[in-house]
């Protein structure tokens, strides 16, 4: 398999291999949106009572999928913008979901391969599969080419896949049978970093015979785990259809959807960071507090909590959300409190660098306690080409950089700026701290603004050409017929 | 500390607003930057980040030329210490004088200049013309650009090419004796007019006539020549430093002297009588200092890993050809300007390569 670039960003706050539960929450607060889904389509009133695994809302753009409700309780739609909040909340009645009665109706229509896939979408599990190449949902009534299943996390710091997998090995494996009798011919690839391990070798026992999932070892480097880089390594094309891919925590979720046929309500979350006093792995479902899940772990003030892991994830303002339903791990950084005296020039044994330009290089790989601090201030590009070394999409930060600067937005989607998959391993190593991936993320919306223009006129410049040739057609068909209605009596003259 | 801070602090409302001296507010930020590191944060993804920045990025370098430093000092004596404080001075004043009419940050990049510039000058050099130079350097090679970051040229090498072509006799006469024994002429102070310690030839200029130094001698740097390119030991000790923080890259270095060695010696397998043999050219001159610490610049250096190779082996080759078929005796200058100049299309090449290469990717 062929990858390129990575770097490991130790950083201090490693969340422990158990998973710990969290007292339960007196309410919740669950966004409408998350990072791929808009939940636009509300289906309860203000006021009404529901139970756990009731759908609250869907989102109409991606295949209907659903927003459960992870605990039954009373909604409340106008207390926080975009929030459906729970009060009230009763503990969770655990039942089966899909109704009996629906079932041979459903059967009836789609078959029973389409039914696995019915259930799966409409009991939560099908929001953890993604496309390799969008990143968007797939369509769960397609045919992917192939399927991509990941037990690695890489980033610091979001949930840990082998931490789900210790004592559910069993699941996992049912999980992948239910998975591959979804498809025919596909390919399964499962993704490991060591196929020598202990827990590789029972996986192997237990998937024995099962010609159709390959097991791919590759190295622990961040961001090795980012499918879209797994699938180009595979040697997948995009073009050649949607590749299915999806995490551990998928796999367990397809195995209770399609095995108890229950929703899927909570999910395995890391809480980590250098700000964290224990960090550790919980279970927690949508709608949780951030502020408590802060308080509870933190000490002190001037935080910043990260939805997602250090590197890609997004800030969240605690103030009054809760979870979203895609949240894989919050990361806890503290603000940056006093100014350094003379810092650029201190030794730097407790500073980790890509570079070898501090004393840390001599001692053997540490985790740092990082804040959020910029550590430098912006400057032109130097041309140092470490973005590029890091870079594990095989493109040229710095010279998209630069045609960016340059405005040249033709020369940006030749170089394919869309290849980034957004890892921010260039933005982190720059010395000139310029901020590459947030560039890029925004040049990749222009473009495909622009394209999506450009498409629109053409369409529109066809349809008026088409219309332009009709009438021309009709005008010409009408001329014809009057040239043959003058011709005629000439003709007749003639004979 | 706390009292630089308080001076800082009482400053401030001088430089910033509408205080009285707000158009040289970049100089007061780039000493409060300098003094204390800025605590700005991140405000997008990712959020922590790696501790190097551009002034510790430079400083690099002027830690990797300590050892050839001390060299200088030891062998040419006190009157090195007056040309880099002339030589900061007045790159520093340009640098800031732009920086003030553009209203732009200072930039770290004249820390590197201000040391490299007296280095490869003669040891004798008025002290006003190293003042020249430098400014040269740094205006035209440098700020005419854009400043760092956006040069083309590297502005040592301008600033001495300039006084090449400008003083031809000033910069080709008049070489220092090396010191030796205990402390060298680490305590002396020489100038053109001492005359026991000028003699006429550096290595090179001796080889045009059949004359070849000792390798160990040169190695040591125990000869006449440019006073901080001499010691090929200290040139060596800290261009490895430098590779090893990654702030010159060593495909940059290890092509530049291994295309020189393998060309030089095919020279000398060919005729011994009129090449020098290749250990001796790898040692003479700038070679060694130019390899590590002027062609490595990353800014006027290609970008690309492959392109670097080529622009090493490009430095290399030149300097060799120069050096025995030329009318000067010595060539990396030249040849550094060449690589210069070739590296953006060098650049050019591989991006292209690659980007072709991207087409049928993912
Ligand atoms: S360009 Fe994109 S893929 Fe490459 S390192 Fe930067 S963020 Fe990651
Ligand atoms: S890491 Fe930053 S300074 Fe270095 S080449 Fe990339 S963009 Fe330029």
């Amino acid at each position: 398999m062929k990858l390129r670039g990575g770097y490991n960003i130790t950083l201090e706050g490693r969340p422990a291999g158990v998973v710990t539960k969290l007292p339960e929450p007196q309410r919740l607060c669950i966004p409408l949106f998350s990072r791929r889904f808009n939940f636009s389509e509300v289906l309860v009133t203000d006021g009404q009572v529901v139970s756990d695994g009731d759908t609250l809302a869907t989102d109409p753009d991606n295949y209907s999928v659903p927003l459960l409700a992870p605990r039954g309780g009373t909604v409340r739609l106008n207390d926080t913008d975009n929030h459906i909040v729970l009060e009230d909340l009763a503990c969770p009645a655990g039942k089966a979901h899909t109704p009996e009665k629906d079932l041979p109706h459903i059967v009836q229509k789609m078959g029973s391969a389409g039914l696995k896939r019915y259930k799966l979408l409409t009991l939560g599990a099908w929001q953890f599969f993604s496309d390799a190449f969008t990143g968007d949902l797939p369509d769960p009534m397609g045919k992917p080419q192939a399927v991509i299943i990941s037990t690695l996390s890489l980033e610091p710091y979001v949930a840990r896949g082998d931490v789900q997998l210790l004592n559910r090995l069993l699941q996992f494996t049912r999980g992948l049978e239910h998975l591959q009798s979804l498809l025919e011919y596909q390919p399964i690839y499962l993704v490991l970093p060591d196929i020598k391990s202990e827990f590789a070798t029972r996986v192997r026992e237990q998937i024995r015979g099962y010609a159709w999932a390959k097991l791919i070892e590759i190295p622990m480097k961040y961001p090795y785990d980012n499918f879209n880089i797994l699938a180009r390594g595979l040697g997948l094309k995009g073009a050649d259809g949607p590749v299915w891919s999806v995490r551990t925590e998928g796999i367990l979720a397809v195995d209770r959807s399609l095995t108890v046929s229950k929703p899927c309500l909570v999910r395995i979350l890391a809480v980590g960071g250098p700000a964290v006093k224990n960090p550790v792995h919980v279970k927690l479902m949508a709608g949780y507090p951030t502020d408590s899940i802060v308080d509870m772990f933190t000490e002190g003030d001037c935080l910043r909590a990260i939805n997602g892991g250090m590197l890609s994830g997004e800030a969240i303002n605690t103030a009054k959300s809760g979870l979203d339903t895609e949240a894989r791990g919050i990361t806890i950084l503290s603000e940056p409190k006093e100014r350094e005296f003379l810092g650029f020039v201190r030794p730097g044994s407790d500073r980790a660098s890509y570079s070898g330009c501090f004393l840390s290089s001599f001692r053997s790989k540490f985790s740092e306690r990082l804040t959020t601090a910029l550590r430098g201030e912006g400057r032109p590009c130097i041309s140092c080409n470490y973005c590029e070394e890091v870079c594990p999409a095989g493109i040229m930060p710095h010279l998209l950089h630069k045609y960016l600067y340059e405005d040249l937005i033709e020369e940006l989607d030749e170089a394919r700026v869309d290849l980034c998959v957004q890892c921010g391993l260039c933005s982190f190593v720059c010395p000139s701290k310029i901020e590459l991936k947030q560039q890029f993320l925004e040049a990749i919306d222009l473009i495909a603004k622009e394209k999506e223009e450009a498409r629109l006129e053409k369409e529109a410049a066809e349809k008026r050409a088409q219309e332009e040739a009709a009438r021309r057609e009709a005008e010409e068909a009408a001329a014809n017929e009057k040239a043959k209605a003058d011709d005629a009596p000439v003709e007749d003259s003639g004979e | 500390m706390k009292i630089i801070r308080n001076i800082f602090d009482k400053l401030e409302p001088m430089f910033t607003g509408d205080g009285s001296l707000k158009a040289f507010k970049p100089l007061y930020e780039a000493m409060d930057n300098f003094f204390f590191a800025p605590d700005k944060a991140t405000l997008v993804a990712p959020f922590g980040r790696d501790p190097l920045d551009i002034k510790r990025f430079m400083s690099m370098v002027i830690v990797a030329l300590v050892p050839a430093l001390i060299c200088s000092v030891y062998f040419f004596g006190l009157r090195f210490l007056a040309m880099m404080i002339v030589s900061y001075a007045v790159g520093g004043a340009v640098e800031v004088a732009f920086a003030v009419i553009r209203k732009e940050e200072i930039n770290e990049g004249f820390l590197v200049t201000g040391m490299l510039f007296p280095m490869i000058m003669p040891p004798t050099l008025p002290l006003w013309m190293v003042g020249v130079g430098v400014a040269f350097g740094v205006l035209v090679g440098k700020e005419l650009f854009g400043g760092t970051g956006r040069n083309i040229f590297n502005p040592a090498i301008v600033g001495r090419c300039f006084l090449a072509l400008a003083y031809p006799l000033q910069m080709s006469t008049n070489w220092v004796k090396a010191g030796t024994g205990g402390i060298g002429r680490a305590l002396e102070y020489v100038t053109v007019d001492s005359v026991d310690a000028v003699s006429n030839a550096t290595p090179l200029v001796l080889a045009k006539g059949g004359e070849i130094v000792d390798i160990s001698k040169m190695f040591l740097g125990n000869i006449s020549g440019s006073i901080g390119e001499t010691s090929a030991l200290a040139i060596i000790a800290g261009g490895i430093f430098l590779l090893m923080t990654r702030v010159g890259n060593w495909r940059t270095v290890v092509a530049t002297l291994l295309s020189a060695f393998v060309l030089s010696a095919i020279f000398h397998n060919s005729d011994s009588e009129r090449f020098a043999p290749a250990m001796w050219h790898l040692c003479a001159g700038g070679l060694l200092f130019g390899a590590f610490f002027m062609a490595t610049d990353p800014v006027t250096s290609p970008v690309t890993n492959a392109g670097k190779w080529f622009y090493g082996i490009i430095i290399g080759i030149v300097t060799v050809l120069i050096r025995n078929f030329g009318g000067y005796v010595e060539g990396v200058m030249f040849a550094i300007l060449l690589g210069n100049i070739m590296a953006p299309i060098l650049d050019e090449i591989v991006f292209k390569i690659r980007i072709r290469r991207l087409a049928v990717e993912g």
